[in-house]
């Protein structure tokens, strides 16, 4: 059951990634970013981070995407400019080999799901992915990596609007 | 003992050298005589803490006339240590005495010599400078401090001869005494090396002067002749002797105080006081004090010859002193050390009036120097006339006054002493002589006849400022009756200078009977000199030498006076002398062709061949060479992102791929 | 539970591999920052796989950090693109091309 969700998920995941990058017109591309983070968030609620998948889609799906759909309307561009890009996607085909190189090292980590190890306490499989561990986590080992990603979060949004403003 | 004042006598100077070097400029706009307030007081101050000193000096007893002071570590490298520390004893207190003394009296001058210069401040800074280089070096008590003093005495001398640098004769000049100072200053230092490293093989890592001269005995004979001789050589350039003479004619392009101070009355005579400080080791070397003393007697006759024809009045004097200089070492390498200093002394009194008194005449020619353009100034400036006179009387050894004593008893000990010989002694008296000539035709063609200069200049001629003429009067006292501090005792006298300065020189002798071991000669000159020889040939001498000078004089008063034409004859019947002697014997022409120009050839050829060729091609390949490099290389820095993007992500994977696989 | 990990891991890569692909050779800025973010995706996979086998939820707080950048770029990234498009009237980045010899 799960493998079959995955394969459906992940191959949408990936079609809809090969569209944003094979897309002539920007806007479509983003649009197919879109799909490309549902599937995602379906593959998370897979993987028992409900939460996770949640934010993914609010996030990501939601906000980062809106950002950039406004950002292309704002440049007002309909058609890119490039015509011979997949001529370029061509020539790009040397990072494939290389990405086969990274398949084969993902595969051969895999074998040993212990290979990355957590240094923190385990958690019951049962709860995993449940909010209120990952808020414990949060507010008690993470809370100064949180504090800090709140004051990264404030310097984007005042560069943001320093870059862009009209002077 | 209370000598713990002596470090005031370097100070006071020191804190004049701060005052009117830093705030000179500002003190000059507000008001301009607090500079030489400042500078005179200071001097002024050392030569009263000096003669505080000097008095307590005299109230002890002759064997306890000696001090150490020892103000601050200076330099301290495992077993060897310096400080700087100030050694009081008759010599030192004797040379401090007129230096601070004389000093004085020509800061005062200054006062008015210089009173229209644009860089007063700057003048005084540097006199005030120079006293306090040349107190450290009279009173340092260990070699490494007086070499400081020595070289700061040098420095000042530059700056003080170049200090109208703007006019390119006097900067050359200032290079000239700098340059020739340091070569002799380099033999010095390879002296003062090889001692201490001699001495220092035998765990003696001292350079004060009471411990290197306990330990004299540690050096072995020929290395204590090598020491010497270095040393002298050092003293030759910085007393200008024979060979290292050649700057100091030209330092006379400093002004006219600079020469009295500097080049004649004090630091010229630093070669003198060194030679006297290290008599243990002088003595020691019989070949060393020969050689001292040969190069002293040919240095006072050839100096001589060479003032006879020369028309600059101060390059007459400069002459003189390097001709009375010579008499100094005479002195001295006879082994009559005392003799030497009290001519020192009384030089010091009667060239600084020269000078002082040639000075005001230029002052008074508008900046003319040249005799052949003076003449008559006797009644427009009688206190200078007087006094300059007087001065000559002094130098040329009349009885009576002071250069006569101190001048006849370095002769009668050239003769007498058993260092010495008949031809030194002669070939003083032919100095002697020479010297009453060539002082009195600086008189008679300045003074007398009738004035040669033109209109405009004879117009402006006027008797020198208060500040400029009672330095003259006192000096003129001094140059009288300084001679009296050590009437001979064939004259009655007691001999004071030989008997105050007796301690320092009986020491060397001491010391010299317990190293000497069997060495005869020394034994010899140790016994000699102790027991005393009749008077009467001093008599015979004494009277024979002042004939001659007196004829010497004569010569020059029918010959510039009365038969003014006679001169020019005698040049013109023998061209080829005359040119030899006006034009200095060529000496200055041969050191340019000996040293000077293969030095620059040298120097060119290390110019264009090593630094440009070697030098500058190594330099210029490498950054050819990584000019090449650069340019293969910036094909890679395309400017594009995604090239960029793509060899960051080839790093990324080796990177991953060696952690996975490799580690 | 670990039955699928390697399955995890090789969409992610290949997601990855996509995402590098579209950054190596697209011209327009837009899509290779909506490339950028293909990545990020991919390596969130990666870090949630993890978590889940190491059941441990630091790799949930990774991906939650991750997510707080990429709406951080995606705000600067963006102004920047606004302001190159105002100075130049295009956003190819082949175009930008100052920073060479």
């Amino acid at each position: 059951m799960e493998l079959l969700g995955i394969v459906i998920c992940g191959g949408a995941a990936l079609a809809c990634a090969l569209l944003v990058i094979l897309s002539k017109n920007t806007v479509h591309s983003a649009l197919w970013m879109v799909g490309n983070c549902l599937a995602l968030g379906v593959l998370f609620l897979f993987l028992n981070s409900q939460f996770l998948a949640i934010l993914q889609v609010i996030v990501y799906a939601g906000a980062i995407m809106m950002f950039i759909i406004y950002a292309i309307m704002m440049l007002n561009l309909r058609v890119a400019a490039e015509t011979d890009f997949r001529k370029s996607l061509f020539t790009g085909r040397f990072v494939v080999l290389f990405l086969f190189i990274i398949c084969l090292l993902a595969l051969g980590l895999g074998l040993s799901p212990t290979a990355l190890k957590g240094g923190m306490g385990k958690i019951a499989m049962a709860q995993f992915g449940e909010v209120n561990l990952i808020a414990n986590y949060i507010f008690v080992q993470g809370i100064a990596a949180f504090e800090l990603v709140s004051v990264l979060l404030t310097a984007a949004v005042v560069g943001a609007v320093f870059l862009a403003r009209k002077d | 003992m209370k000598f713990d004042l002596v470090w005031l006598i370097p100070i006071f100077p020191l804190v004049g050298v701060l005052i009117n070097g830093l705030l000179g400029r500002r003190i000059v706009e507000k008001n301009k005589s607090l500079v030489h307030w400042i500078a005179c007081g200071a001097v002024g101050l050392s030569f009263l803490v000096t003669l505080l000193l000097f008095v307590k000096l005299l109230g002890l007893p002759a064997e306890e006339r000696l001090y150490d002071f020892t103000w601050f570590s200076w330099i301290s490298s495992g077993v060897f240590h310096v400080s700087v520390g100030y050694l009081i004893d008759p010599l030192s207190m004797f040379m401090c005495m007129f230096v601070t003394g004389v000093g004085f009296l020509i800061h005062v001058y200054s006062i008015g010599y210089m009173g229209h210069d644009e860089s007063y401040s700057r003048f005084f800074t540097y006199l005030n400078l120079f006293m306090f280089s040349m107190i450290t070096l009279v009173l340092a008590d260990n070699f490494l401090l007086m070499f400081l003093g020595w070289e700061g005495v040098g420095l000042c001398s530059y700056l003080l001869i170049s200090f109208w640098f703007t006019d390119l004769a006097n900067a050359v000049a200032g290079k000239k005494a700098f340059v020739t100072n340091r070569v002799g200053d380099f033999f010095f230092a390879i002296g003062l090396l090889v001692m201490l490293t001699h001495l220092g093989a035998h765990g003696m890592w001292s350079l004060k002067f009471t411990d290197v001269f306990s330990h004299a005995q540690l050096l072995p004979p020929h290395l204590v002749t090598i020491v010497c001789l270095l040393f002298f050589l050092g003293c030759t350039a910085k007393s200008a002797q024979i060979p290292l003479y050649i700057w100091l004619p030209d330092a006379m392009a400093g002004p006219t105080p600079v020469s009295a101070l500097i080049h004649a009355a004090t630091m010229v005579t630093a070669g003198v006081y060194f030679v006297s400080r290290c008599n243990v080791l002088f003595t020691m070397s019989p070949f060393a004090m020969q050689v001292v003393a040969v190069v002293g007697a040919l240095t006072a006759f050839f100096a001589a010859t060479i003032a006879l024809t020369q028309n600059d009045i101060k390059k007459v004097l400069a002459y003189s002193t390097v001709s009375q200089l010579g008499y100094m070492f005479l002195g001295l390498g006879v082994g009559a050390y005392a003799a030497g200093l009290f001519h020192v002394l009384t030089h010091s009194f009667f060239k600084a009036l020269l000078f002082l008194c040639s000075g005001c005449v230029i002052h008074a020619m508008s900046g003319e120097q040249d005799m052949r353009n003076m003449g008559g100034l006797r009644k427009k400036m009688p206190v200078t006339f007087i006094t300059m006179l007087i001065g000559t009387f002094a130098i040329a050894g009349i009885p009576g006054f002071s250069g006569f004593f101190s001048k006849d008893e370095i002769l009668w000990q050239a003769y007498s002493s058993p260092q010495g010989s008949h031809l030194l002694w002669f070939i003083g008296v032919l100095a002697a002589v020479m010297t009453a000539f060539y002082m009195f035709r600086l008189i008679f063609m300045t003074f007398f006849n009738e004035c040669r200069a033109s209109e405009e200049v004879q117009h402006h001629i006027h008797e020198a400022p208060k500040s400029m003429t009672i330095p003259l009067m006192v000096l003129s006292v001094l140059s009288i009756f300084g001679g009296y501090l050590g009437v001979p005792e064939a004259l009655g006298g007691a001999n004071r200078v030989e008997r105050f300065l007796e301690p320092v020189f009986g020491l060397g002798k001491d010391k010299l009977l317990q190293a000497a071991g069997g060495n005869p000669l020394i034994h010899r000159v140790v016994a000699e000199t102790a027991e005393h020889p009749s008077f009467a040939p001093e008599y015979k001498l004494m009277v024979f030498t002042t004939c001659i000078v007196l004829a010497g004089i004569f010569a020059s008063y029918m010959l510039y006076m009365r038969k003014r034409s006679v001169p020019e004859t005698i040049a013109a019947n023998n061209p080829s002398f005359y040119r030899l002697l006006l034009n200095k014997w060529y000496v200055d022409e041969l050191y340019e062709k000996v040293f000077i120009n293969p030095l620059r050839a040298f120097s060119i050829f290390l110019w264009k061949g090593i630094d440009v060729i070697v030098i500058d091609g190594l330099v210029n390949s490498t950054a050819a060479f990584f000019m090449e490099c650069g340019e293969v290389c910036k094909v890679s820095e395309s400017g594009y992102v995604q090239r960029y993007a793509v060899s960051f992500l080839v790093g990324v994977f080796v990177l991953i791929a060696y952690f996975v696989y490799v580690r | 539970m670990n039955d699928y990990q390697s399955v995890y891991l090789a969409l992610s890569a290949i997601l990855f591999g996509v995402g590098v692909l579209g950054v190596i050779s697209r011209k327009d800025a837009i899509v290779v920052f909506l490339c950028i973010e293909i990545m990020l995706g991919a390596v969130n996979l990666a870090f949630v796989a993890f978590a889940r086998a190491n059941q441990s939820a630091e790799g949930l707080f990774m991906v939650m950090c991750i997510m707080a950048v990429a709406g951080a770029e995606a705000a600067i990234g963006l102004a920047i693109f606004v302001l190159l498009y105002r100075k130049t009237g295009t956003i190819n980045i082949d175009k930008f091309n100052l920073l060479k010899w």
